[in-house]
């Protein structure tokens, strides 16, 4: 043992440190064999333009996002402090903000899943379409209404709200939530009740949509069940512009059609 | 000199390191995901980036104009509950609580399609803009979903009948153009089920109802 220990004590230090760097080597250059996978990449001189002006407009969409959410809460805030004691803006402001929460317009935790969908690793065959290989914006939006299906009461994608306004589209193997750009993998996370997850996976829909997928075409499904799963508020444009609110049976009658919304 | 071609060796194997790990790091950013995209794709998807955009700056100036008005509204202390009411309204009105009237149009499949085709359709109508949308007399909110084969459709665990209509509060021109472009659901839905037929319908007044659903999480609560 200790002829042992001592032959190791003998190695050379830069010898060592020359493993360990020529294991870390093997793995990057792996990982990077692995990163050129089922994505398909076209090579053309508009396409680096066209790249950079589309992050451009996402970076641009996430700072127009922040300041809406940050003028919604300057504007609850003022409401509040608004003849504050009286009984009536106190009772109002409790129906805005359940509207808000019940909207999708406040970022909300709870129990739920979390659901990763990720590329396929699997190599294309010669005869294969890549696409099939990549997750689609339809897989995105098979997972959410499965959710839905299981009791979900909220959900999000990469960071985007799911509300009663959102499309989940596909532009030619891009995913668009509410209209931002996601990139994959795709984190679909949902608040629900303890049993969803066991739902999800009875329900004859998911079942059917792990066949087609991931067992076909090796499109990773994980999962997590989280005791505490984080959603975010909606960001987006809360307007009606061609229509307007009908009357409400409740006290809320009394009020003017909504601001921003064409009167009948 | 042995240790020092051994210093040589370390030195050369960590600079490969370093720019493959640069490599790998940019590779996995956003922008290469964009690698699958075709130059026709960019396109459309700067074309969407850009309208998504425009929408958020007008929503921005609509809640500034709105915050302008609560404050000149408490400063001169008074009370901020018509304010209050009106944004009470339109957030019931977007959610689903409320019903919505307005121009849009109606859409009318006649034939048996699955409940995911009518899932891509109503997916469709929201990406063109609708701003409420009902399955007949049953308002589409979070958690409402088309399931079933053709000729069993189900939502929310009542039976659909034939003809389905789907009416949507929006940009008339905009939802029946995004419905029936080229290439779009109808076009091939035409190819995939034969047997069905699926008119849009432009409306200067379409109804939605409200929905019966109780939108309050039980489970969730707000993040502070």
């Amino acid at each position: 043992m200790s002829v042992i220990a001592g032959r190791i004590r003998a190695i050379p230090s830069w010898q060592v440190t020359l493993g360990f760097a020529l294991l870390a080597l093997g793995f990057l250059i792996a990982a990077q064999l692995a990163s050129e996978g089922p994505r398909i990449r076209y090579t053309s001189q508009e396409r680096t333009p066209l790249v950079a002006t589309a992050l451009d407009l996402q970076a641009q969409q996430e700072s127009l996002k922040d300041q809406i959410l940050a003028i919604r809460a300057d504007i609850g805030s003022l409401e509040t402090t608004g003849e504050g004691g009286a009984a009536v803006t106190v009772d109002l402001n409790k129906q805005l903000e359940q509207a808000r929460i019940a909207a999708g317009l406040v970022a909300m935790t709870g129990p739920g899943v979390v659901i990763r969908l990720s590329d396929s690793t699997v190599a294309v065959p010669t005869e294969a379409n890549e696409r099939d290989y990549i997750v689609s914006g339809t897989d995105v939006l098979a997972v959410v209404e499965e959710l839905w299906l299981a009791g979900a009461e909220g959900i999000a994608v990469n960071g985007e709200r799911v509300t009663a306004a959102t499309a989940i589209v596909d532009i030619g193997g891009s995913v668009l939530v509410n209209s931002a750009y996601l990139a994959p993998p795709y984190d679909v996370s949902a608040i629900g009740p303890s049993d969803m997850f066991d739902r999800l996976t009875r329900s004859q829909g998911f079942v059917d949509f792990i066949r087609a997928r991931s067992e076909t075409f090796g499109i990773g499904v994980g999962y997590a069940v989280q005791g505490a799963v984080d959603l975010p508020a909606y960001a987006g444009a809360v307007n009606l512009r061609h229509g307007y609110v009908d009357a409400s049976p409740l006290p809320l009658a009394s009020a003017s059609p909504a601001a921003g919304t064409d009167a009948p | 000199m042995r240790r020092r071609n051994g210093r040589i060796a370390v030195t050369v194997v960590l600079l490969l390191l370093g720019f493959l790990g640069a490599i790998q790091w940019k590779s996995q950013s956003a922008g290469d995901a964009l690698a699958g995209s075709s130059v026709q794709d960019l396109g459309e998807l700067v074309a969407n980036l850009t309208t998504r955009n425009n929408q958020l700056r007008d929503e921005i100036s609509t809640l500034e104009r709105q915050r302008d008005a609560v404050r000149a509204s408490v400063d001169r202390g008074g009370t901020s509950a018509v304010q209050i009411r009106s944004d009470l309204s339109r957030i019931r009105g977007w959610s689903g609580a409320l019903g919505v009237t307005g121009s849009g149009v109606t859409v009318s499949v006649d034939g048996p399609l699955p409940g995911d085709a009518v899932e891509e359709l109503l997916n469709e109508l929201r990406n063109a803009g609708a701003e409420a949308i009902s399955i007949g007399t049953i308002r589409v909110v979070p958690g409402v979903v088309v399931t079933g084969p053709a000729g069993n459709l189900v939502v929310t665990g009542i039976p659909l009948a034939d003809p389905l209509q789907l009416i949507a509060v929006g940009n008339p021109e905009t939802l029946s153009g995004s419905l029936t472009r080229a290439g779009g659901p109808i076009a091939q839905f035409a190819a995939r089920y034969p047997g069905v037929l699926i008119t849009v319908s432009i409306a200067d007044k379409v109804s939605v109802p409200p929905t019966d659903r109780d939108l309050a999480p039980r489970l969730g609560r707000p993040r502070i």
